[in-house]
């Protein structure tokens, strides 16, 4: 697909940058810049080759891999269990949508059975992280706006969300907390006291936002109309999550193809049909509301009960259990030194990450590691939409660009 | 998970150019010869397959049994209108090129520059087939089942130095780099690692996990 340049003509001679602009009053050559990898508005390091046109962008190319960690070839080697350590480490920001994505990849292997309770949790926790990396993704983008000020208040918020994850997982990143089955522990107590003081708080926080932001001059002459992504190139591209949502296809995959229970949650998905940075923004923040409202009915709807799978030949069993069954010791053993052993066969199931579509293609060839994994992480895929939306466009507008439609490079390079 | 009518309408349409449809829990697979695949792909579009959500290759070099050529390439897709999703798949022997179908899906870009690069499949008619995300000056492809997993020498008191995948190999007996539980009996020190096998043989004529 050629991408249309928007407001001039070029004349293309063969040679890449070399490219004449023949809109102007005289001739002139693209000028080749480089971005990066250190730059703080890339998020991470990311690399854009960019050429330009006066101040008009004429083609970008993001080069990535500099924080290529090798996580497929890695978890190709551990455990399914094992797996959760390094799942979550890809993309940072919304740790616990990539630890669901895989426990529900590997559950879907093994055939395991989640109890309702661990089901909720999970929703419950995915959705609180999906609102700290929303805060992240609010303040920090704002912020490569120069409006400083917001990013003190969404990270003050999203410090709260960390420390209600903490006291559930222990840490503050990277969680690793769901488990092939269940949940490593249950919710702590206080926990649920303190998370509906979050949630009953935050509402008037977002409007605290919206104020600061919402009705500025700058910011709106900033993104309206900037980085336009009609429908038809989001599709081609393969964007997805709410950037896809911004520009008017209201494809999320809890609605289109629920998991965990989502069926049951009473929400809508925001979309905005004006396809810019704007729209990007906003639809994200209209997806605090509706998360704000999934956390709520699940915490609503939270009973007592188990937390994971008692299949023993995929769960550990109870710490008491080993001091008077000879048959609990034998299954730890095994589960420690082995893991389980799903059929041959591959799995995907498709979840909705804070980015886009997210899932763990696996294939089992009947051992206790995966055979193959596959990640397919939606900042790669969304990366590419970035041309699309630069082009055309001003160079200065590009940082708005890059932080609208929010690659995590944890996620990018894998 | 998600196959209906508009699945079953592109399995009869690719039937001529010899696709079979499997099920596996990942959703419906529609098999392809792998000359077909460009044909396919744009059968696939005009069925209204207009979302690529993945490109992805498996390298089946140490899968029990396999046989038949040594990687897959999938294709991953999905109809926004519809909501059905399958995924193309295809097999290539190594070093054999896949056309490319960024006419297609432009979405592709990556997505194949990725399987280039992790496992060697090349593709033709692609505009900027370079790597992706390894380095310029790494040799190899890293996803494939024969490329060492790559830790770093430890070096121990007295100048002894241990490569932890020929140190692990020897401690089980067994070759470095492969998948599948093979620990819990040691069989004595081995201090050579054995070579992977790098033919491209049907699978089945070694056992498994030795080289």
């Amino acid at each position: 697909m050629k991408l249309e340049r928007k407001g001039y003509a070029v004349e293309e001679t063969g040679r890449p940058g070399l490219e004449r602009s023949t809109t102007g009053e005289f001739e002139t050559k693209h000028m080749r810049i480089n971005v990066g990898p250190q730059h703080p508005s890339t998020h991470g390091v990311l690399r854009l080759v960019v050429d330009l046109d006066g101040e008009r962008i004429a083609r970008l190319t993001p080069q990535i891999g500099y924080l290529h960690t090798g996580f497929e070839k890695t978890m190709e080697h551990r455990t399914y269990q094992q797996v959760v350590t390094y799942s979550n480490r890809m993309d940072y920001a919304h740790s616990m949508g990539h630890d669901l994505a895989y426990v529900l990849a590997a559950e879907q292997l093994v055939g395991a059975k989640v109890p309702e309770r661990a089901q909720r949790v999970r929703v419950l926790l995915t959705e609180l992280n999906r609102m700290a990396s929303h805060l992240l993704f609010l303040g920090t983008g704002i912020l490569d706006m120069g409006a400083l000020t917001l990013f003190f208040y969404t990270m003050r918020e999203r410090e709260e969300i960390l420390t209600l994850l903490e006291m559930v997982t222990g840490v503050r990143m990277n969680y690793g907390y769901f488990r092939v089955g269940g949940l490593a522990s249950d919710l702590p107590d206080g926990f649920e006291a303190r998370c509906r003081a979050f949630l009953d708080g935050f509402p008037k926080m977002l409007d605290q936002y919206a104020t600061m932001f919402a009705k500025n001059d700058i910011f709106l002459n900033r993104t309206r109309g900037i980085g336009v992504i009609p429908p038809d190139v989001a599709v081609a591209y393969g964007l997805t999550g709410p950037s896809l949502r911004a520009s008017g296809v209201a494809l999320d995959q809890r609605k289109a193809a629920p998991y965990s229970g989502y069926e049951d949650y009473d929400f809508e998905v925001p979309t905005s049909d004006a396809g810019d940075a704007y729209a990007r923004i906003m639809v994200r923040f209209a997806e605090f509301e509706q998360s704000l409202r999934i956390c709520r009915q699940a915490l609503d709807r939270l009973e007592p009960g188990p937390i994971k799978d008692p299949d023993r030949r995929i769960s550990l069993p109870p710490r008491h259990e080993l001091e008077t069954s000879m048959e609990a010791v034998i299954f730890h053993f095994k589960l420690v030194t082995e893991g389980f052993h799903p059929p041959r066969g591959e799995a995907y199931v498709a979840t909705e990450s804070a980015r886009g579509e997210l899932g763990y293609h696996l294939v089992s060839d009947g051992g206790s590691m995966p055979y193959r994994v596959k990640v397919r992480v939606p900042s790669l895929v969304n990366l590419q939409s970035l041309e699309a939306a630069c082009v055309g466009g001003l160079f200065a507008d590009m940082v708005v660009n890059i932080a609208t439609i929010d690659p995590v490079m944890g996620d990018v390079d894998k | 998970m998600r196959a209906g009518a508009k699945v079953a309408a592109l399995a009869d349409a690719l039937a001529p150019l010899g696709a079979v449809r499997e099920e596996q829990l990942a959703g419906a697979f529609l098999v392809l010869p792998a000359a077909a695949i460009h044909e396919a792909a744009a059968s696939a579009r005009a069925h209204g397959f207009d979302l690529l959500l993945d490109v992805y290759a498996i390298d089946w070099l140490a899968y029990p049994e396999h046989r038949g050529p040594r990687f897959s390439v999938s294709y991953h897709v999905h109809a926004v209108a519809a909501n059905e999703r399958c995924t193309l798949r295809v097999h290539v022997h190594d070093g054999d090129p896949l056309r490319s179908v960024t006419d297609v899906w432009p979405a592709a870009g990556f997505m194949e520059r990725e399987v280039y690069d992790l496992f060697g499949v090349p593709f033709e008619g692609h505009p900027d087939l370079r790597k992706l995300v390894t380095p310029e000056d790494l040799d190899g492809h890293p996803l494939r089942k024969d490329f060492p997993l790559g830790e770093s020498p430890t070096l121990f008191n007295g100048g002894r130095f241990l490569d932890p995948a020929t140190f692990r190999a020897g401690m089980i007996g067994a070759s470095r780099g492969r998948t599948g539980w093979i620990g819990g009996a040691r069989k004595g020190v081995v201090s050579a690692a054995p070579e992977p096998d790098p033919t491209d043989a049907p699978r089945g004529a070694a056992p498994r996990g030795d080289a």
